[in-house]
């Protein structure tokens, strides 16, 4: 996950990230992430990403001026002049591109979350974790967050229904206002937590946990030979390309790929 | 059950002291608190007892539950006096986690306790922070499963158990640390009658076959009284009496007075003695059995015995003429993950009617009233409000005809004050000040709030936070307003508030729709029943009729109040008019030879 969050932050050749983001989504429906979960993701991202192909297509020119070093950029297409305020501006391809990396970057990370928490057992995690020298009290936490994160979703989805049921009708609101509705869902949902956590320290403290280290696991962690594979492919991976990016310009915005 | 696991009676078949807990002189006040939870309780509770702790809400049943392993007071603070001693161990002087070796605690809510993500982890997670080594962890994780009727189970997510296998995993994993006792806080009161059941069924087990010290907390009176071997009644922190579940619920005055429901049957023999009768039957064994020496006056009224073919809705002719408030039409819904939710529903409800949905959960109660909401749309067939199919409907539309009062008042609180959260929803459609706050004032008379109108709904008791939710919904001055099991969570008290409320707007004009497990409370609200069972409609007919279907129940996995069984033994004790008795003051109405109240009574 580190390797491919890393990778991708660093990485600024569209090809290699596209190719990337990629991977990472087919890997994704492999392993059983619902395609609606991807679509969902997708469509959320959607208007972010129109807008920044917009803008930098349009007006990133000075940017990748500086980044690529080029002096001229390859024109796609021009507006007319006689359009107001953006009159004359250029498409560039390059600007498409640098969009296009961005595009891939942020869809990388975070197609990568799912991807590990669907293959992933939180106890296998928790178990490596503290394998790791994680602290027993921050592994408890991490895997708490994740065990609870379906909770305060269902609550999220109750508490905008009730919204509905109150007859406000979304459809027909402005968007501040909507937003202003939409912002009173923390009340409900903050409450609800302090509420959930204080009753989860009861029933924590009263199945004995105090967050010492000091406890046996039920599960052992052993890592099996698939997981030394991964570990060394991940560390390879990452070799080869700080040594590609160093010394061939490969995955430099601009560089041969 | 695998001998290899010693029990706790077994364990300490020294034996220094037959009790497993003792309460000496124990006051506390929660911090910040003036008035005691709690106040001078003294409490012996034997080895190997059932002991049921009763009272109405506030009475201090969960506070009592804490004290046991020491979280009250050590997690709170606050002020304790006395002490209480589990397993020979003075809870004051010994940490929680010392304590929880000893008392396996079972709460309320099955969501929140489970705090793993697979079953056999959530039953280790204790064992794991008493570092218990892992040989001696696995052989009890199946032990325990075992008991619990959850073996094979193992590498399930909690999320796909259903609500009372939850509860019985949370059993099971108290149980794994093999506790001198087993402290349940009301564990059956988020659960469908079979979930209740269940857990119940898994009590007795440990109890009866096991020896496990239990102490249950609860408001399921007909429960209590068949397994308890005794009763706690606590009422404002304070011990009124223990004794057997005859001697507790046989004093139905006392009960009355503090607001503590007896079972149906004590009841039933309290009225028919007119409260003179000694020795109250509290199990309905015993009822049935003192209904057979009662003499026979044959004056029962209520309908033949000889159960008619089943009927067609009970739609009067003039109804049958206008158009329907609600109307769905071999209606079917598959849920996205291919789940058949309904399977072809036909109904219709008109204007003016007072409706009971029952069934057990997945029946698909929530999910056909969503149909009406627009909340859910139709896989086949068609759902429509007054006519106009519900798809052309926008949702904000269909909340103006339809008030919707979801489960959890919690989710539904949006505001800092009542009156704001009445408000919210006119204030957004733009209505004129004057407009909102005349709806305000009238919304919060009806459902009796009006003095609370300046506090903080989150500052007020479950049933009143209800209440401002049925005030908000009926702000918009709706046609029909539909409940979601209004009375989850509740003592009967304060199910009864709001089921009064309910029959009020019906009496004003309004189509109430109710759905609910709490079929005892109901013969008193709703005209109709409709009955549902994994999708369809198994019975639609008037509510006296329909309770006395226990077949129909029972394949829905409902139970129908005790009045009802005893009812039934009437017919087949040559009682011809038994039939459509329903409540204790029926059955006692007709053995008294009186006639019996057949109207609803309003």
């Amino acid at each position: 996950m580190t390797v491919l969050t890393l990778v991708a932050l660093v990485w600024e050749s569209p090809l290699l990230g596209t190719l990337l983001a990629l991977i990472v989504l087919i890997a994704c429906l492999v392993v059983g992430v619902h395609l609606s979960y991807v679509g969902k993701l997708l469509a959320v991202m959607l208007p972010f990403y129109l807008l920044m192909l917009i803008t930098q297509g349009f007006f990133a020119n000075d940017l990748i001026r500086s980044r690529t070093g080029q002096t001229t950029l390859t024109p796609l297409f021009s507006l007319p002049d006689s359009w107001w305020l953006v009159g004359g501006t250029t498409m560039s391809v390059e600007g498409l591109l640098y969009a296009l990396n961005s595009m891939a970057k942020t869809l990388t990370m975070m197609l990568v979350i799912p991807l590990v928490v669907f293959t992933t057992d939180v106890n296998t995690m928790i178990v490596g974790l503290v394998k790791a020298r994680v602290p027993y009290k921050i592994a408890f936490i991490f895997s708490s967050t994740l065990r609870f994160f379906p909770l305060l979703f269902g609550d999220v989805q109750a508490i905008i229904q009730a919204q509905r049921l109150r007859g406000l009708a979304f459809e027909t609101m402005g968007p501040i206002r909507r937003l202003r509705v939409y912002a009173r869902i923390a009340v409900p949902l903050i409450l609800g937590a302090v509420v959930k956590s204080q009753q989860l320290e009861i029933v924590l403290q009263s199945k004995a946990f105090s967050g010492s280290p000091q406890r046996t696991y039920l599960h052992e962690s052993r890592l099996a030979f698939a997981d030394y594979a991964v570990l060394i492919f991940a560390g390879l991976f990452i070799v080869v390309a700080a040594v590609l990016y160093i010394a061939f310009d490969i995955g430099k915005f601009g560089g041969p790929l | 059950m695998k001998p290899s696991i010693e029990t706790p009676a077994a364990r300490s078949s020294d034996c220094r002291t037959e009790a497993s807990a003792v309460f000496d002189g124990v006051s506390y006040l929660y911090p910040r608190t003036q008035e005691p939870a709690l106040k001078d309780i003294n409490l012996t509770i034997l080895r190997g007892e059932f002991l049921g702790v009763i009272g109405p809400t506030g009475a201090g049943k969960t506070t009592l539950c804490l004290t046991l392993n020491g979280i009250v007071p050590q997690a709170f603070g606050g002020r304790f006096f006395g002490y209480v001693k589990v397993a020979g161990l003075d809870t004051l002087n010994h940490p929680i986690s010392a304590m929880a070796q000893h008392v396996g605690m079972v709460f309320e809510d099955p969501d929140t306790q489970l705090t793993a993500t697979s079953v056999e982890n959530e039953i280790a997670f204790a064992l794991e922070n008493l570092r218990v080594p892992r040989d001696e962890m696995r052989r009890r994780i199946s032990w325990a499963l075992e008991i619990v009727r959850l073996e094979g189970k193992e590498h399930k997510h909690p999320f796909e158990l259903s609500g009372g296998e939850k509860q019985r995993l949370a059993i099971a994993a108290a149980l794994a640390l093999r506790p001198e006792i087993l402290v349940l806080d009301e564990p059956t009161s988020q659960l469908d009658p079979v979930g209740v059941q269940e857990v119940f069924a898994i009590l007795r087990d440990l109890n009866r076959t096991l020896g496990i010290t239990v102490v249950i907390a609860g408001h399921a009176a007909e429960e209590m009284a068949e397994h308890a071997d005794r009763l706690a009644l606590l009422v404002h922190g304070e011990l009124v009496t223990t004794g057997t579940p005859e001697a507790v619920y046989g004093d139905v005055e006392r009960l009355n007075k503090i607001g503590v429901r007896p079972p149906q049957v004590t009841e039933t023999f309290y009225l028919l003695g007119n409260g003179t009768l000694p020795d109250l039957p509290v199990r309905l064994e015993d009822g049935l059995r003192l209904l057979e020496t009662w003499p026979r006056t044959h004056a029962c009224q209520g309908a033949p015995c000889e159960q008619p073919a089943r009927p067609a809705p009970p739609v009067s002719s003039a109804r049958q003429t206008t158009t329907p408030l609600l109307s769905a039409q071999a209606l079917h819904h598959t849920y996205a993950d291919g789940t058949q939710a309904l399977k072809g529903i036909s109904l219709e409800i008109h204007r003016g009617e007072y409706v009971l949905i029952a069934g057990q959960n997945g029946a698909g109660k929530s999910t056909l009233v969503k149909h009406f909401l627009n909340l859910l749309q139709p896989t086949l067939g068609t759902t429509s409000v007054n006519g106009i199919d519900t798809r052309r409907l926008r949702m904000s539309d269909l909340a103006r005809i339809i008030g919707y009062v979801a489960q959890n008042p919690d989710h539904q609180i949006f505001t800092a004050t009542v009156e704001d959260e009445v408000a919210f929803a006119l204030r957004h459609l733009g209505r004129s000040t004057d407009q909102v706050s005349a709806a305000v004032t009238r919304s919060l008379e009806a459902v009796g709030l009006l003095d609370a109108r300046d506090r903080h709904p989150l500052a007020l008791p479950k049933g009143d936070r209800t209440r401002v939710i049925i005030a908000a919904v009926l702000a918009m001055d709706p046609e029909v307003l539909i409940f979601d099991e209004p009375t989850m969570g509740q003592d009967d008290q304060g199910a009864q508030a709001i089921l009064d409320i309910t029959r009020r707007l019906h009496q004003q004009g309004k189509t109430v729709v109710t759905i609910t497990h709490h079929l005892h409370l109901m013969p008193a609200y709703a005209e109709r029943m409709i009955l549902m069972g994994k999708g369809v409609k198994l019975l639609d007919a008037p509510i006296r009729q329909a309770l006395h279907d226990v077949d129909l129940l029972a394949a829905t996995y409902l139970a129908p109040p005790q009045a009802v069984w005893l009812a039934r033994a009437l017919c087949e004790a040559d009682e011809p008019g038994a039939a459509a008795l329903v409540t204790p003051e029926d059955v006692a109405g007709c053995l008294a030879g009186q006639a019996p109240p057949m109207e609803v009574r309003h």
